[in-house]
């Protein structure tokens, strides 16, 4: 097979995701950590805006870290589909040959990535958590393997671009400075909405919820036998938000959208407390970056307990009501019970 | 195209990932003894297809890539009601990253005459969810991700799928041919009648389909045609817990309180 010159390829590119000019955290995320390898490859960073009425989203990304943008502005590319965006985007990424794309691992990005990796034979690196510039100047993608604490690198060291999408909420956010300047090029859209063959009917954002920005956490497992209320319970009385195990999700009990673990979310939030979680390695990956967690399960044996700064071995239809009491209209709960 | 539609899911072996453990002091992982399973998420495609199936008629044929002891999976796709299985194997694919996989499975479904491709949100031993649209994208065909559920438009030669958006939802039709992947835990899988897990057991043997078979060139796949290689794994301290257990919960709201974390 053919391989990418190489040496052809400079510059990091940042693919910033918008809808209707919201734009995706992890975006900013990305370029504020982006711009560290950028420095380290002594290259440029570029942003990547495709949508429709973007003008401001480039000037905020120069704002945000970005040396250059580059824009593709039509109303083709709003809202947001995968094939017309995955091919500009491999147009550009052909024309302009960049050494690395970074997009963030949301459902778009995870959703259209493939579109330009696949067409160029780039290498794609899933759900990365860190990255580094290692001594060849090839990208060090991190990503954790099947669960647990194991982080695999991956390289693509004779391909370019290296891509990579990357989770949210990972990396810190630069501050936009409006002083920073940069230069915002337009570029055309190479995508004619007659070979589109996708149609978005409807669309309409803002009903589900989003865990992952959550300060506190209840979470709901098999051990509640179907009963959430305590739990959900609990969780008011905390002002946090409802999670579940894969098990309460499968039964039915809870949402997807609020399933935390490896098909779920990942999840950081200042009180994690699991209550009825047996601790699958798969629930642990999701949300064992929280920074207290509470487990609260009948079975001293559970492996939850072993991941947990606190635990109550007890029936939760007792403990988590006796919590609620404790917690419930407690304006400082810190000062009430100290 | 016939009038009746081909629909073709993508399945996959993989370690049960329930029998896998992490020992909490050295966080290594324990899957020595996991048992391989069908991919937990390729049942909701595999519903999802038999629904198209019940809906507007629909050949169902089941595929997957790997050696011949990844085969099971396909006896449990036909035993759930697909009326066939293919195994894609061949030497030439071993080493493949999601490129040259989804370029098989690409080409396999071609060769099926596929309108429709079923696959499950991503596998649960790599999680990349990159294999559905790689397939899309090899092909050049339309892609619906993150679909909760999906429906036939078969006058339209069309099909129409709720999609999990951040933050919400939206309906997107799609042309044929289309690749589909399904939300984890979108629908209920329905379970093999006795019948069908009987002939699927002794009856049923899978077509095999090698990269001749398919015309795929031996260089454009396995280990060389792969872009990405793993550099290394390193592990990550275990994260420190307490693991302090309390008497009840008013000790416990104590400690919440002294951690201020209410």
């Amino acid at each position: 097979m053919p391989t990418a010159d190489v040496e052809d390829h400079e510059d990091v590119w940042v693919f910033v995701e918008e809808h209707d000019g919201d734009v995706a955290p992890v975006s900013w995320e990305l370029l504020g950590e982006a711009r560290s390898l950028a420095d380290a490859l002594d290259e440029d960073l570029v942003a990547l805006v495709v949508g429709h009425d973007v003008e401001d989203v480039a000037q905020e990304a120069i704002q945000r870290g970005a040396d250059r943008v580059l824009a593709a502005d039509d109303p083709v590319f709003e809202p947001y589909r995968a094939d017309p965006y995955g091919e500009q985007c491999r147009a550009l990424v052909e024309s302009r040959e960049p050494s690395v794309v970074l997009i963030g691992g949301t459902h778009t990005g995870r959703d259209f990535a493939g579109r330009v990796a696949v067409p160029v034979h780039a290498g794609l690196t899933a759900d990365c958590t860190e990255l580094d510039v290692d001594e060849d100047g090839h990208l060090a993608a991190r990503r954790p393997a099947f669960g647990g604490n194991v982080l695999a690198t991956i390289k693509c060291e004779d391909h370019r671009p290296q891509m990579a999408t990357v989770r949210a909420g990972v990396f810190e956010a630069a501050d936009p400075d409006p002083g920073r300047e940069g230069e915002v090029e337009f570029v055309d859209a190479v995508v004619d909405e007659a070979d589109t063959v996708t149609e978005v009917i409807e669309r309409d954002v803002g009903e589900t919820v989003d865990i992952t920005d959550a300060d506190r956490i209840v979470a709901a497992g098999g051990g509640t036998d179907g009963d959430i209320d305590p739990v959900v319970e609990l969780a008011d009385a905390l002002d946090a938000e409802l999670a579940a195990s894969r098990k309460a999700v499968d039964e039915g009990w809870v949402s997807h959208d609020r399933q935390v673990g490896q098909t779920g979310k990942t999840v950081r939030p200042d009180l994690y407390v699991a209550v009825g979680v047996s601790g699958a390695v798969q629930h642990i990956e999701g949300m064992n970056d929280s920074d207290v967690v509470v487990a609260v399960n009948n079975d001293p044996n559970a492996p939850i307990f072993d991941h947990a700064d606190y635990g109550i071995v007890g029936d939760l239809f007792e403990v988590c009501p006796e919590l609620t009491d404790l917690l419930e209209g407690v304006e400082d709960p810190q000062e009430a019970l100290a | 195209m016939t009038d009746e539609w081909t629909v073709v899911v993508g399945v996959k072996q993989v370690p049960d990932e329930d029998d896998v453990s992490i020992n909490p002091d050295t966080g290594t992982l324990d899957r020595a003894d996991a048992d391989a399973i069908l991919n937990r998420p390729d049942r909701n495609a595999l519903e999802a297809a038999l629904q198209l199936k019940d809906a507007v008629g629909a050949r169902v044929v089941a595929m997957t890539m790997g050696p011949p002891m990844a085969s099971p999976v396909l006896e449990t796709a036909v035993a759930m009601g697909c009326d066939d299985g293919v195994l894609v194997t061949d030497r030439a694919f071993g080493g493949s990253d999601t490129w040259p996989t989804s370029l098989a499975l690409a080409e396999t479904a071609a060769y099926l005459d596929a309108d429709v491709v079923v696959c499950g949100e991503e596998t649960t031993d790599s999680s990349t969810g990159q294999v559905p649209p790689g397939i899309a994208a090899h092909n050049d065909w339309a892609q619906l991700t993150y679909v909760e559920d999906l429906e036939a438009r078969p006058a339209e030669n069309r099909v129409v799928a709720r999609r999990d958006v951040e933050g919400g939802h939206e309906r997107v039709a799609a042309d044929l041919p289309v690749v589909v992947a399904v939300a984890y835990g979108e629908n209920d899988p329905r379970t093999a009648g006795l019948h069908r897990k009987l002939y699927a057991e002794n009856e049923f043997e899978p077509v095999e389909l090698t990269a001749d078979d398919l015309d795929i060139d031996e260089d454009a796949v396995g280990l060389a045609a792969s872009p990405t290689q793993v550099g290394g794994m390193k592990t990550v301290s275990p994260v420190e817990r307490e693991r302090e257990v309390v008497d009840d919960p008013d000790e416990l709201a104590a400690a919440l309180a002294e951690e201020g974390v209410v």
